[in-house]
C-alpha cells in the first residue's frame, strides 16, 4: 500500500517566498535570515534551521538569489544571500499568489 | 537565465564538489556558532548553547545532504553509488556475469571486428580521387590492344580510358643484388591520368611512355619503395633491372595508394606494338575509364551499347565468346571487391545475429536473477526505496554488465583483430589495408550501453507491474511477477530461432565445402611442391635460360627424396591461363571463330607425373621431345571426346595457341582443373615445353616427393641461386595449398559459421537450462504437494520438459522460417547445395530439439525428485 507522501510544497514554498521576502530588503546570511523571520513575526513562525540551507541552495540553483562570502559586523566570514532581479520577479509573482490564497481563506473563514 | 544558474551551479557541484562542500561546512559552522552566541547572551552555559543550537538545527548531516540535493548532483551521486553496488552485485555473483559479460563480449567483439572489416573493403574510399565516377569495362575474355584503341577512339561516356593488365617481374636494384619477384600493373598511359592520383615523388607515367622503343620506366608503390629501396628519396632518377632490363625509377606514389589491389607494387608502362601477338592476338587487357562530368545512369547504358555495337561492327566474334555480349561496365569498387562483398555480409549478419541470441540471453539470465532478487528487492522496497529508484538500480546494473562485456568485446577486437583479417575471405593483399576503426570500437561501446537498458527492460517491467505489497508477501516464494514467465518463454523462443538460422547456415557451408572436396581435380596433390622460378629475359639470351631450365631440372631431380619434378607454364586450379582457338587438321570445316577454344599448356617431362594425372590413351613426353624431333601433343579427355567422339585422338594433328606449327597427339590424359575448381574444365592440350617455349623466362617447377614437400622449399631456392644469382624465386605452394586455396573462401565461411553455430548453441543450451530450472525452482513447492499427494514423477517430469520444449519448438519452426528467408545471402557462396536444402534445415532443427532437451531435461530430472517434505519445509 502506497502510503501518501504529504505534500510538503506547501510549506516549502511559504518559506521560500518568506526567504525571498526578506532578501528583497537586504542581503543576508542564513542565520539572520531565520532571525529576521522569527523576529517580525513575533516568533509565530519558527523556521526550521536545518531546511533552511536546503531551501536557499536551492532557490540560488533556480536562479532567483545569489550567494557570496562576505565579512559579518564582527569580521567573521559568512556566506551571503542576495535577491536577483530574476528573484525580485518570483517574490511578485509568489506574493500575488499568496494575496489570492490567504484572501481566499479568509473569505471561507469570515462565513456567517 | 534560469538555465544558466541551473548549470552553473551543478557544474561547480559537480567539478568543484570538495569547495562546495567545504562553504556549506563553514556556512553550517557560521550558523551554529552565532546560535550558540545567541544562546549565550541570554544566559546559557557555552557548551550547552553550542548543544542546544545544534538541537534547533536538528540533524546536522541530514540537512546538508537536502542542500546538497539542492545543488541537483544527488542523482549523479546515486549513479556512482548505483555502479558501485552493481559493480559488488556482478563480483558476487561471478558465474553468472561471466556467462553474460562473456557471451556479449563475444556479440560485440565479432560485431566490431567484422563490421569494421566490411566497413574497409566495401566502404571505406578506395585510394583514389572520386572513386565513382570510375568505371571498369570488362570482358570475360579481356581485351586485345586493338579493341582497346578501337573503345579509346569512340568513348562518348569517359573523358578517358586506359587499359591494363599484371605481370610479374623480377627485380634487382643494380646487378651485384639478389633478384626478387614483384607483381606490377602494366597499364597504357593514360591509367594515372583516369585515376587522377599525385604521385609522392617525381612523375607518374606521360604520353609516349606506352609506345614501342620508348625508355624503360617504373612508378614504385609506396610499399616496395619502403620495403626494397629503404624509402630513398634519392631512388628517382635511379636506374634498376626489371627482368633484366635498365629501367629508370620515374616516381613514388603516396602511401595507401594501390591499383588495381595492393598486391601490385609498381606500375610499368603498357608496350601496345601494333605488331605484337598481345595487340592482335588473344585479350589480355581490362579498361578502366573515367565517366564523363554529369554523365548519368541511363548515359552509361547508352554509352556502353554505343561502345559494344561499335566493336561489333568491327570486330567478328565467334558465337561462345561474344564479347559484345558478355562486356560489362561496372563501378572501381565493384569490379574490386565486388566478390567479398556476399561473404563478408553474411559474417557480419551472422555475427550480428549471435549478437541478438547473447542480448536474448543476458535478458533471461537477468529475468531469472531478478526473480531471485525480489527479496532482495522486497527488503529495500520496505527501507523506503522508491521503485523509480529501484528500477534505476536494475537498470544500472544492466547497463554495467553491458560495458564490462562491451570493454571485453572491444578488448577482444582488438587482440583478435589481425587474426580474425587473416581468417577472412578476401584477398590476401587486401587484408593488410583494414585495421580496426575508432567509429566501430565506439560504436561497440555505445551499442553495449544501448543493449543494456534493452535488456533490463523485462525485469524492470517485472518490478514495476508488482505492487510493493506483492514486492512483500511473494518475497519467500522466489517468484517475478506475472509476466516474468511469458517474456521468459518468449526470450527461448527468439534464442531457438537465432539459434538454428546460425546452425542452418553452418550446416549450408559444411555441405558445401563437403562438395567441393567431392570435386576430383584430376591430379594427386600429395607431396607435390610448386616453384615459381623466373630469369629476366631482359639480360639472357635465349640459349642461356634454356641451358638453366634443363640444369634446374635435373638438378631437382638429383634432390634426396624427390620422386619426380617437372616444369609447367601454369599450375592447375591456381592460374588458369592462356586460351585460344586452334586449327584441327582433321576437322577443316571448323574456321575462324567457329576453331575449338582451348588452353594451352607447356610441360617438360616429369610435370604431368608428379601430379600424377592418369593416362587415357598413348604416350607421354620423354626427352626425345626436342626441338627438331616430331611436334607432338597431349589431349585432355574433353578436348578428345569432343573433337572426336567415339574414336581415338591419337595421330590426330592440331595447332597451338601461342606456338606455329601442327602437333601430332601422341596420348590423351584425364581432365585437370585449370582455372579453379567449380567450372567446367575446358579443352586443354598439353605441348613439350622443349618445343614449344623452350627459351621462356618463367616456369613453374612441379617437384614430388615421398615426404614433406615444404621440407624442399629451402633446397629448391639454394639450388636456383646457385644455378645462376639472375633468377629469381617467387611463389612457392604445395599443391595441398593451392587446392585450399580454391575452396578457401568456402573454408573460411565454414569455420566461423560452425564457430558462431557452436557459441549460439552453447548460448541457447544456457538460456533454456536457466529458464527450466527457474520454473522448476518457483514451483519447488507446488511439485512437493503433488508428491506428498501421490503425482507420478514422471508426469511432472514431461511437464517440466514441456515448459522448456515448447517455445524451443516453436522458435525452431520460426528459426527455419527465418533461415529459409535469408537462405538467398548464401546463394552467392554456396557450391553444390541448394540456400534452401532441406537436410540442412532438418540437421539443424534436430540439433537444436536434442541440445534444447538435454538443457531442459537436468532440472526436469530435479523436479521429478522433489522432496516433497523439505520442499513443503522450506516455505
Amino acid at each position: 500500500m502506497v502510503v501518501p507522501k504529504p505534500d510538503s510544497d506547501m510549506i516549502r514554498g511559504t518559506l521560500d517566498m518568506l526567504i525571498l521576502k526578506v532578501l528583497s530588503l537586504e542581503p543576508m546570511h542564513g542565520w539572520g535570515i531565520s532571525e529576521r523571520i522569527q523576529q517580525v513575526s513575533d516568533g509565530a513562525l519558527q523556521v526550521n534551521q536545518g531546511s533552511l540551507y536546503g531551501s536557499l541552495h536551492r532557490l540560488t540553483r533556480q536562479g532567483w538569489i545569489a550567494s557570496e562570502w562576505g565579512r559579518t559586523e564582527n569580521n567573521r566570514r559568512a556566506r551571503y544571500y542576495r535577491l536577483t532581479p530574476a528573484g525580485e520577479r518570483q517574490l511578485g509573482v509568489e506574493t500575488t499568489h499568496w494575496d489570492r490564497l490567504s484572501g481566499a481563506v479568509e473569505r471561507v473563514l469570515g462565513l456567517t | 537565465m534560469r538555465w544558466w544558474s541551473e548549470i552553473r551551479v551543478r557544474m561547480r557541484a559537480l567539478l568543484g564538489r570538495d569547495t562546495m562542500e567545504q562553504e556549506l561546512e563553514d556556512e553550517v559552522a557560521f550558523h551554529l556558532e552565532r546560535e550558540a552566541e545567541k544562546l549565550e547572551a541570554e544566559g546559557l552555559e557555552p557548551r550547552e548553547a553550542r548543544r542546544l543550537a545544534r538541537v534547533r538545527f536538528g540533524g546536522v548531516d541530514r540537512h546538508k545532504e537536502a542542500a546538497r540535493e539542492a545543488w541537483g548532483v544527488r542523482t549523479v551521486m546515486e549513479l556512482g553509488a548505483d555502479i558501485r553496488f552493481a559493480l559488488r552485485q556482478l563480483r558476487s555473483r561471478p558465474g553468472f556475469s561471466a556467462v553474460a559479460a562473456l557471451t556479449l563480449a563475444l556479440g560485440i567483439g565479432g560485431t566490431v571486428a567484422l563490421g569494421s572489416a566490411a566497413h574497409g573493403v566495401l566502404v571505406k574510399p578506395l585510394p583514389v580521387p572520386a572513386e565513382d565516377e570510375l568505371r571498369v569495362f570488362w570482358s570475360a575474355y579481356n581485351w586485345r590492344g586493338v579493341e582497346f584503341d578501337h573503345v579509346k577512339e569512340r568513348t562518348p561516356v569517359f573523358q578517358e580510358v586506359a587499359a591494363w593488365s599484371n605481370e610479374g617481374y623480377s627485380m634487382r636494384r643494380d646487378p651485384g643484388s639478389p633478384s626478387s619477384l614483384i607483381s606490377a600493373t602494366v597499364g597504357s598511359a593514360e591509367l594515372f591520368e583516369v585515376l587522377g592520383t599525385e604521385p609522392l615523388l617525381g612523375r607518374t607515367f606521360q604520353p609516349g611512355d606506352d609506345r614501342p622503343g620508348a625508355e624503360p620506366v617504373v612508378v614504385l608503390a609506396h610499399g616496395l619503395w619502403t620495403r626494397a629501396f629503404g624509402a630513398d628519396r634519392g631512388v628517382v632518377g635511379e636506374r634498376i633491372l626489371l627482368d633484366g632490363t635498365p629501367t629508370t625509377v620515374v616516381g613514388v606514389m603516396p602511401e595507401g595508394f594501390y591499383f588495381p589491389d595492393p598486391a601490385f607494387e609498381a606500375f610499368v608502362p603498357l608496350e601496345l606494338d601494333p605488331e605484337d601477338g598481345g595487340y592482335q592476338g588473344n585479350g589480355w587487357l581490362v579498361l578502366t575509364g573515367r565517366l564523363r562530368d554529369g554523365a548519368g545512369p541511363d548515359d552509361v547504358a547508352a554509352g556502353v551499347d554505343a561502345i559494344t555495337r561499335a566493336l561489333g561492327e568491327r570486330f567478328t566474334y565467334p558465337e561462345q565468346w561474344d564479347k559484345t555480349r558478355n562486356a560489362h561496365l561496372v563501378p572501381l569498387r565493384e569490379y574490386l571487391v565486388g566478390d567479398s562483398r556476399a561473404p563478408l555480409l553474411l559474417l557480419v549478419g551472422a555475427s550480428a545475429l549471435l549478437l541478438l541470441l547473447a542480448s536474448a540471453n543476458v535478458a533471461a539470465l537477468l529475468l531469472t536473477r531478478s526473480g531471485d532478487r525480489t527479496r532482495e528487492m522486497a527488503v529495500r522496497a520496505a527501507l523506503g526505496a522508491g521503485r523509480g529508484r529501484l528500477a534505476r538500480q536494475l537498470l544500472t546494473e544492466s547497463v554495467v554488465l553491458s560495458l564490462v562485456g562491451g570493454g571485453l568485446g572491444v578488448l577482444l577486437a582488438v587482440g583478435f583483430f589481425r587474426l580474425l583479417v587473416d581468417g577472412l575471405p578476401l584477398a590476401p593483399a587486401l587484408r593488410d589495408t583494414l585495421g580496426l576503426e575508432t567509429g566501430a570500437l565506439l560504436a561497440g561501446l555505445g551499442g553495449a550501453a544501448v543493449l543494456g537498458g534493452l535488456v533490463s527492460l523485462a525485469p524492470v517491467r517485472d518490478l514495476l507491474s508488482g505492487g510493493p505489497s506483492g514486492l512483500g508477501t511473494r518475497g519467500g516464494t522466489a517468484a517475478g511477477g506475472p509476466g516474468s514467465s511469458r517474456v521468459q518463454r518468449a526470450l527461448v523462443f527468439a534464442e531457438a530461432a537465432f539459434a538454428v538460422v546460425l546452425v542452418s547456415g553452418a550446416a549450408l557451408l559444411v555441405r558445401s565445402v563437403d562438395e567441393l572436396r567431392g570435386i576430383d581435380p584430376g591430379l594427386d596433390p600429395r607431396g607435390v611442391l610448386a616453384v615459381d622460378v623466373y630469369l629476366g629475359p631482359g639480360e639472357t639470351e635465349a640459349p642461356e635460360r634454356e641451358a638453366f631450365f634443363d640444369e634446374v631440372l635435373l638438378e631437382a631431380r638429383a634432390l634426396p627424396g624427390v620422386e619426380s619434378a617437372g616444369l609447367i607454364n601454369r599450375v592447375p586450379v591456381r592460374d588458369g591461363g592462356y586460351q585460344g582457338p586452334i586449327g584441327i587438321q582433321d576437322r577443316p570445316e571448323l574456321t575462324d571463330t567457329n576453331r575449338p577454344n582451348v588452353a594451352f599448356r607447356t610441360v617438360s617431362p616429369g610435370a604431368l607425373e608428379a601430379l600424377d594425372v592418369a593416362w587415357v590413351e598413348g604416350r607421354s613426353f620423354d626427352d626425345g621431345d626436342r626441338a627438331g624431333s616430331l611436334p607432338v601433343a597431349l589431349v585432355n579427355e574433353t578436348m578428345a571426346r569432343s573433337l572426336w567422339p567415339g574414336k581415338s585422338a591419337l595421330g590426330r594433328r592440331i595447332q597451338a595457341t601461342l606456338a606455329p606449327g601442327w602437333f601430332e597427339v601422341v596420348g590423351v590424359v584425364a581432365d585437370v582443373a585449370v582455372h579453379d575448381l567449380v567450372s567446367p574444365t575446358p579443352m586443354a592440350a598439353y605441348y613439350p615445353r622443349a618445343q614449344t617455349e623452350a627459351s621462356a623466362a618463367g616456369g613453374f617447377l612441379l617437384v614430388e616427393t615421398e615426404g614433406d614437400p615444404t621440407a624442399l622449399a629451402e633446397p629448391l631456392r639454394r639450388l636456383v641461386g646457385t644455378t645462376d644469382a639472375r633468377a629469381a624465386v617467387g611463389r612457392v605452394e604445395t599443391m595441398d595449398q593451392v587446392l585450399d586455396a580454391a575452396m578457401s573462401d568456402n573454408l573460411r565461411l565454414r569455420f566461423f559459421l560452425l564457430l558462431f553455430a557452436g557459441v549460439g548453441l552453447a548460448l541457447g543450451v544456457v538460456g533454456i537450462y536457466g529458464v527450466v530450472s527457474y520454473a522448476v525452482a518457483r514451483r519447488r513447492a507446488e511439485f512437493g504437494l503433488r508428491m506428498a499427494l501421490g503425482a507420478e514423477p514422471s508426469r511432472l517430469l514431461a511437464q517440466v520438459v514441456r515448459v522448456g520444449m515448447l517455445p524451443v519448438a516453436g522458435g525452431v519452426v520460426a528459426g527455419v522460417a527465418g533461415a529459409a528467408l535469408a537462405s538467398r545471402f548464401l546463394r552467392e557462396v554456396l557450391f553444390g547445395v541448394a540456400p534452401t536444402d532441406p537436410a540442412a534445415y532438418l540437421t539443424a532443427a534436430l540439433i537444436l530439439l536434442l541440445t534444447g532437451l538435454l538443457a531442459a531435461l537436468v532440472p526436469a530430472v530435479r523436479a521429478a525428485r522433489t522432496d516433497p517434505v523439505g520442499a513443503l519445509r522450506a516455505e
